[in-house]
């Protein structure tokens, strides 16, 4: 009984030891915290809101790219403000983003040196404890403690893994280690308490290079960024094995074996009336980048899908058959101010191998503000068998002429008949 | 009084042709008379009678004087007047008959002929004629329908993602063999109230075999986009016969049905055709949205016994690409 007593009050310590940490760190912090605010400059109210902190004493704040996404785009129409803990506003110049972490630098007007985030130097432990700060729906400055869960697995961009209620409104907020550093920003929450975030070396980076050499103008440094992401990203595809693999009764299609491109796979062998029995696998890139609230780029899709007639015959079944490729579309979200239309060429084309013979489309559009950068889509029915069909097909987001001819060529040379 | 004048009348005897038209100069009525006095009105004792309530019971009286022709309008309240090739109407009283004048009384038309006017050469039987009285033949308007209707109920066999049963193929065969009967029936009625033939058997003769003959150009036009590759100007070709083909629809429509001349005929099947075509990119283009975020692609398949061409090689095709990436980068520009 004594023991369990004992127990009972040691947890109770514990738990009330972290809330006074908890509590202690937040008000040490809290002069460096501020409410990131876009303010709409015709109608003069906020379009979106989010949380920053200061990293330097003249008055660098780190946040979100994507709180501040809007201004990026379109400089002439907002402002970007800052509401501190003390309730006192101000104007914010936007000096740097990293469109693909997610992070932007910010700079107030400052009088005298102040006080600042210092930023961690070294990574944290698995299941150490950490504490996100930021303003959840414009609620006030909050604290939430979580844990740290290393790196997010199978994932092209590093994210940390933290266990604790990221709310929408702390985007930008530091997440910092007992000892006050900062070892991540807030960026993603995927609900239930699984929050996402920056890691800090990402903003180390991105501070050093501000420091090295401030960015000319922020399109060319965002169209320099996704170039550099889409050359890492496919440069890495390239280089790894790809694996025929079957698909269906007969097809061989390739499983390209990097961890951040993950397959899943359906049938509907179970629907004993289907005309055609149908088996597809869909391999897909899980993340994309955002570069505005109608813009992502960065994304890729695979698909493949094996078709064999049951009791139809063969006209019949090219008849369906088009009605399943008729209606392919672009991969991610992007308007009319992003993005021209898509142009489509067509051909017969059979591979060296001449293990397949396919109908085959191609169809990108170019990226208005960033040069040199395409949306792709590829399409291709296989036409030559009677009464059996093997169609592969892929999109990718923001990606240069070169890589994706490269590509496109491996992808068309690797799908075929056994 | 008349016996009198007799032994000259005798001399001057002269045959004039009355014609009772419409306003668009449509023979409604012919008098052929042989005498020198015709009196023209809506009472009984006129030589020819006029049911039409504009015009007085004696309204004008045409006279053989001094081998001419001449009206008189005996006062009458709507008054009588004439109109002459390429001329103004005038008033008619005392108005010396040409052959052709078209004489306006009340509401009515009178177009004089004399015997010696010159008709128009002899039309010979045209291969049209022959075609048209082949495909309205029972047993060929039959044939043509039946075969439409297997066709029909065949692409919707074709289509159909589910099992399709013999009563679901009859149906749809059926409706759109109704649907499509109402083009040949409706140009039928049309002639049909515009007092003309209406001929019905002909016009759904004509009108079956060349719907058939549509189907023939659509798997034509399939086959082409199937085989070509984007930059290939066949499909135009084969797009070009649609058009061809609607075109002389509406023109053996119109050859059947209405009388008119022949380069009215070409003006009336051409304005169809446009109108059919025309309109339909008109809406098609109405329709288009600003921007579309869906790429537009020839999805075109069929079985591999209709692939015709050699195919190209990898190569070839991402050559082809990489002029697409010059293209959407200048459109990129452009905006």
């Amino acid at each position: 009984m004594k023991a369990f007593f004992t127990l009972v009050l040691l947890l109770l310590s514990h738990s009330s030891y972290a809330t006074e940490q908890a509590e202690q760190l937040f008000n040490q912090l809290k002069p460096s915290l501020y409410q990131i605010k876009l303010i709409d400059k015709a109608s003069g109210e906020k379009s979106s809101i989010g949380s920053g902190f200061q990293i330097t004493a003249d008055g660098l704040i780190a946040t979100n790219y994507h709180v501040i996404s809007s201004y990026a785009l379109h400089p002439k129409k907002y402002r970007i403000e800052y509401l501190d803990t003390q309730g006192e506003q101000g104007l914010l110049t936007l000096q740097s983003v990293d469109v693909i972490n997610d992070l932007a630098l910010v700079k107030r007007e400052v009088t005298q040196a102040m006080s600042f985030f210092e930023l961690s130097k070294a990574t944290p432990q698995k299941g150490e404890q950490l504490f996100s700060l930021g303003n959840p729906h414009d609620l006030g400055m909050i604290v939430v403690p979580g844990t740290y869960n290393g790196l997010k697995k199978e994932s092209f961009s590093d994210r940390i893994h933290f266990t604790g209620s990221i709310n929408s409104g702390m985007s930008g907020g530091p997440v910092v280690n007992k000892l006050a550093k900062v070892v991540g920003v807030n960026v993603a929450t995927s609900g239930n308490a699984i929050g996402f975030l920056v890691p800090h070396d990402k903003l180390v980076n991105l501070y050093h290079d501000f420091l090295a050499s401030p960015p000319e103008s922020i399109e060319q440094q965002m169209a320099a960024q996704l170039t550099a992401s889409q050359e890492k990203l496919i440069s890495q595809i390239m280089n790894s094995p790809w694996q025929a693999k079957k698909l269906g009764g007969h097809g061989s299609i390739p499983i390209i074996d990097v961890p951040f491109i993950r397959c899943w796979g359906d049938s509907n062998a179970d629907k004993v009336d289907a005309l055609i029995l149908t088996a597809v696998a869909n391999c897909s890139l899980d993340e994309n980048t955002y570069v505005s609230g109608n813009f992502f780029t960065g994304s890729m899709e695979i698909e493949f899908r094996t078709m064999q007639a049951k009791e139809i015959g063969a006209n019949k079944f090219y008849h369906l058959y088009q009605q399943q490729i008729a209606r392919a579309g672009a991969g991610n979200r992007a308007g009319k101010d992003n993005v021209t239309e898509y142009q489509c060429h067509h051909d017969i084309v059979m591979p060296e191998n001449k293990a397949i013979n396919n109908k085959s489309v191609f169809c990108t559009r170019a990226y208005k503000k960033f040069p040199d950068l395409y949306d792709v889509l590829y399409l291709s029915a296989s036409i030559d068998k009677e009464r059996q069909a093997l169609v592969s097909h892929f999109t990718i987001a923001g990606i240069n002429q070169h890589n994706a001819l490269a590509f496109t060529r491996k992808f068309m040379e690797a799908v075929s008949w056994n | 009084m008349e016996l009198k004048t007799m032994p000259i009348a005798v001399e001057q005897i002269s045959e004039i042709i009355i014609e009772e038209v419409s306003k668009g100069h449509k023979l409604l009525h012919r008098h052929k008379l042989s005498q020198n006095k015709i009196e023209i009105g809506r009472d009984y004792h006129n030589d020819i009678i006029l049911t039409d309530s504009h015009v007085c019971p004696s309204h004008l009286t045409i006279e053989l004087l001094n081998g001419q022709w001449q009206i008189t309008d005996n006062q009458t309240v709507n008054g009588t007047t004439v109109e002459q090739a390429q001329q103004k109407k005038k008033n008619a009283d005392q108005h010396i008959i040409n052959d052709g004048d078209v004489i306006n009384l009340g509401k009515s038309q009178l177009l004089i002929r004399f015997s010696d006017h010159n008709v128009e050469p002899t039309i010979a039987f045209s291969p049209f004629d022959n075609i048209i009285d082949v495909l309205r033949h029972p047993m060929v308007l039959c044939l043509s329908i039946a075969l439409f209707a297997v066709l029909a109920g065949g692409i919707f066999y074709l289509n159909s993602p589910k099992e399709v049963n013999f009563t679901q193929f009859l149906v749809s065969s059926i409706k759109m063999v109704l649907g499509f009967a109402f083009w040949p029936a409706g140009v039928a009625l049309v002639a049909h109230l515009s007092k003309q033939e209406a001929r019905i058997m002909a016009q759904l003769g004509v009108s079956f075999a060349f719907f058939n003959l549509m189907w023939l150009s659509d798997f034509l036009e399939n086959i082409t986009n199937y085989n070509s590759a984007s930059n290939s100007m066949l499909p135009i070709v084969v797009m070009m016969l649609s058009i061809v083909l609607a075109y002389s629809l509406f023109w053996l429509n119109a050859y059947i049905g209405f009388q008119m001349s022949a380069k009215r005929r070409t003006i009336v099947a051409a304005s169809i055709t446009a109108l059919l075509f025309g309109g339909g990119a008109l809406v098609q283009f109405s329709n288009k949205p600003e921007f579309n975020p869906r790429p537009q692609y020839n999805a075109t398949l069929m079985m591999p016994s209709f692939l015709l061409t050699s195919s190209s090689s990898v190569d070839q095709f991402i050559e082809d690409t990489s002029k697409l990436f010059d293209k959407a980068s200048e459109k990129a520009r452009e905006q």
